[in-house]
């Protein structure tokens, strides 16, 4: 069915590097070696408006970060004070770090297996079967991608409205009353609301991220599947899945880092981490701390945390799903 | 040849990226001063500002202000800020999300504008103190060390209070309540009709209510003892008390506050006020220019009351918002920025700025008020009736510790029955506590 291969060697390069070379000719052509270094020398010369950027606004910022988080500092004065690990010293004290630590987690783990699972069900679905009208529905399902936070937000003002809301009008409407929430109010459910706008926002971009990858898979594998007898799950787990397993873990370890920076700006825009602290987040903490609370010192060491905890959970996830690569 | 050729080609747009980055140069040494002028655009626009640099220009041929004006004007000044270049004045009072004034009084890095009160207003023959009215500085608003040095010069202050609607209690025939007792009769009294008796935008909005109510139950002192973190204040029968009226008031909240209490949200809660589905809410006298095209209630008209007293005939007190204009210690134009702030005291600045409503602290202009402002201003007029301008003193940065948060925001958990008030003092003093260590 499908065959286990390393990457094809690339032929091209080893011919020209068999090929004679003109060592004989001396007609003003230049030593291969010379050349070689030339175009060294032409590459980096081309890399360098890019590096120079990339160390300028990724590097240097990043390094800073680092450094910062040693410091107490209010973010304007000239005055420094080195206070070496004392910021996460006080991390581990501090309640709401702790808290806002716990909801990024939750929101991670839900978000991810949710997005994922839903936007790998239904790219299957919408290559597999064809469906009438689904480029329609890649459509609206790819639109919320595109929508700014700022209109997100105010989409799901409307719909959780706890009198007049969407959510509320359609269970009422069902004679389901007593399911009726204060979504963005009450605590114990506030945080998954803000899942599911995340899990709606970004469901359709993997979706169509997966339908690109599982189109490439050619169509007598699944047509040799059905005359062994396979259903469409059994397809669905022994063909597509291992298939497309490389997008897969690449698109999960963009997510993860996504979800990070998507749940600030949606906290910050639906709820502003209220009630009471209830859907504070990693990086809305770190927000508040550094700038209302003047605490540039402690919000940049909050800043090292997520560096480290996106980094590790990245690192975790791709050891995890790694896998022979398979092609076909 | 070529490749030297592409090598300065990319050499130059390398350069040219980075150059990008930075603004272009400085003015030219022309002679003449430029102010940077950076204000927030609040309610009260941006039309008034030009044209008071306009007059101000105009009798002052060698200065050129440059003004800066934005609804974040925080997002736009920092940057620069950063990389050491400082706006002369900045108009942009305290209490803001990104809290810029207050970082700068942590960092004392403000200019002493105590010279500006006794600078004679630029063409008039009064000073700018003998202008002002009584008790508007030397608080710790506009004096954030508690000392007698001005860092932060007053310009705009409106009253703050609970706002309702006349109409539906002329309708009904209620008092607006003078003491506690009677607010929590008229809850019960309300309740029946199903209007709830308070509600607030967000917690934040909290603040006009706390600041008035811990001043009418325990004075002036205990008040500003609560803002200085004296050690032990929120063990005291006075913080215990004003936290079981709140606890009491906030079993009165309109159902929907919570819910609504967001960023997003907030303008339902005070419609709620508009519907007459809620009769109290703390607010400031912007609230009728947000509010102005919403629909209401027939015979709606904004009331404004200051709380009802503790003690039957106490005194009361108006939270007043006070937006404030200072000098970074860095501008590079202390000088002009002093002067240039002693003109928007004078009488011509003034009269641009009441146009606007934006309401200067001098004698007498509350006076020249019309209309529904005026009414509101008229409050402090009543003997019984003080004005109250402050909030919690800065100290140094204490990480993890925003004792307004703790103060405010824990009213959503009391409403819905995630925390105690037992729970809540005690957070309360905790951190009263870490900040007294702080200011030590």
């Amino acid at each position: 069915m499908t065959t286990l291969s390393t990457p094809p060697h690339d032929s091209a390069e080893r011919t020209a590097r068999s090929a004679p070379s003109p060592r004989g000719s001396r007609r003003g052509a230049r030593s291969p070696v010379r050349r070689r270094r030339g175009d060294l020398r032409f590459v980096l010369a081309c890399l360098l408006p890019a590096l120079v950027l990339f160390a300028v606004f990724m590097v240097y910022p990043t390094m800073n970060v680092f450094r910062m988080s040693l410091y107490t500092w209010s973010g304007f004065s000239p005055d420094m004070k080195f206070v070496g690990l004392d910021n996460f010293r006080h991390l581990m004290d501090d309640d709401q770090f702790v808290r806002a630590f716990q909801n990024t987690v939750a929101l991670l783990v839900v978000v991810t297996v949710v997005t994922m699972g839903m936007g790998l069900f239904l790219a299957a679905i919408m290559t597999r079967q064809k469906l009438r009208g689904r480029n329609l529905l890649r459509f609206v399902l790819y639109i919320p991608n595109i929508l700014s936070v700022v209109v997100i937000a105010a989409i799901f003002s409307a719909v959780y409205d706890q009198k007049n809301g969407l959510l509320n009008g359609a269970l009422r409407l069902l004679s389901l009353d007593g399911w009726q929430q204060v979504w963005l109010g009450n605590q114990k459910i506030v945080l998954y609301s803000v899942a599911i706008a995340m899990v709606w926002q970004s469901l359709g971009y993997y979706m169509v991220l997966y339908m690109s990858s599982m189109a490439g898979i050619p169509e007598e594998l699944y047509e040799a599947a059905s005359l062994d007898g396979a259903s469409v799950t059994r397809q669905f787990f022994s063909i597509t899945l291992p298939l497309i397993w490389q997008n897969l873990r690449t698109s999960l370890t963009f997510f993860i880092m996504s979800a990070v920076n998507l749940s600030f700006v949606l906290v910050r825009a639906m709820t502003g981490g209220g009630p009471d602290s209830s859907s504070e987040v990693l990086l809305s903490y770190m927000y508040k701390q550094a700038y209302t609370n003047s605490s540039y010192g402690y919000g940049m060491a909050i800043g090292v945390v997520i560096f480290a905890f996106s980094f590790l959970v990245s690192l975790l996830v791709s050891r995890a799903t790694r896998r022979e690569p398979l092609q076909f | 040849m070529r490749r030297s050729l592409a090598l300065a080609g990319t050499a130059v747009t390398a350069l040219c990226l980075l150059v990008g980055c930075s603004s272009g140069g400085d003015d030219a040494g022309s002679g003449r001063t430029t102010l940077k002028v950076a204000a927030l655009e609040g309610g009260y626009g941006r039309a008034m500002y030009s044209e008071v640099i306009k007059a101000y220009e105009a009798s002052h041929p060698d200065v050129d202000v440059q003004l800066q004006i934005s609804k974040s004007i925080e997002d736009e000044i920092t940057p620069n800020m950063k990389a050491g270049k400082y706006p002369d004045v900045v108009v942009l009072g305290q209490g803001r999300k990104a809290a810029l004034p207050e970082t700068l009084i942590k960092d004392k890095a403000l200019e002493d504008l105590t010279p500006v009160l006794k600078t004679q207003v630029p063409g008039e023959d009064r000073t700018v103190g003998d202008k002002l009215t009584d008790g508007i500085v030397g608080n710790l608003n506009t004096n954030p060390y508690g000392t007698d040095q001005t860092y932060l010069m007053p310009l705009y202050y409106a009253p703050t209070g609970l706002f309702y609607n006349q109409g539906l209690f002329m309708e009904q025939g209620w008092q607006v309540p003078a003491t506690w007792d009677e607010m929590f009769e008229l809850g019960d009294k309300a309740k029946k009709q199903g209007i709830a008796l308070f509600t607030y935008p967000t917690s934040g909005y909290l603040d006009s209510y706390f600041y008035a109510l811990l001043a009418d139950i325990g004075g002036e002192q205990f008040y500003t003892d609560v803002m200085t973190y004296k050690k032990d204040v929120w063990k005291t029968a006075n913080a215990k008390k004003a936290l079981d009226i709140t606890t009491r008031l906030l079993s009165y909240a309109a159902p929907t506050t919570v819910g609504y209490a967001n960023e997003q949200d907030f303008t339902k809660n005070q419609q709620s006020i508009l519907d007459n589905k809620a009769l109290f809410m703390p607010n400031g006298t912007w609230i009728t220019g947000e509010m102005a095209d919403a629909p209401r209630a027939k015979g709606f008209a904004w009331g404004l009351t200051p709380l009802p007293a503790a003690t039957e005939g106490g005194k009361r007190y108006l939270t007043t918002s006070v937006e404030s204009a200072w000098v970074p210690g860095a501008a590079r134009n202390k000088d002009a920025a002093k002067d240039f702030i002693a003109y928007l005291y004078s009488d011509k600045a003034a009269e641009i700025f009441a146009k606007s409503n934006a309401i200067q602290p001098i004698e007498g202009i509350a006076n020249s008020l019309t209309g529904e402002s005026a009414e509101f201003y008229k409050l402090y007029e009543d003997p019984s009736v003080s004005a109250l301008v402050g909030g919690f003193a800065s100290t140094a940065p204490v990480e993890g510790v925003d004792i307004k948060a703790t103060l405010f925001d824990t009213a959503n958990s009391i409403i819905s029955g995630d925390t105690t008030e037992a729970k809540w003092q005690s957070a309360l003093n905790e951190a009263s506590e870490k900040l007294r260590q702080a200011g030590d």
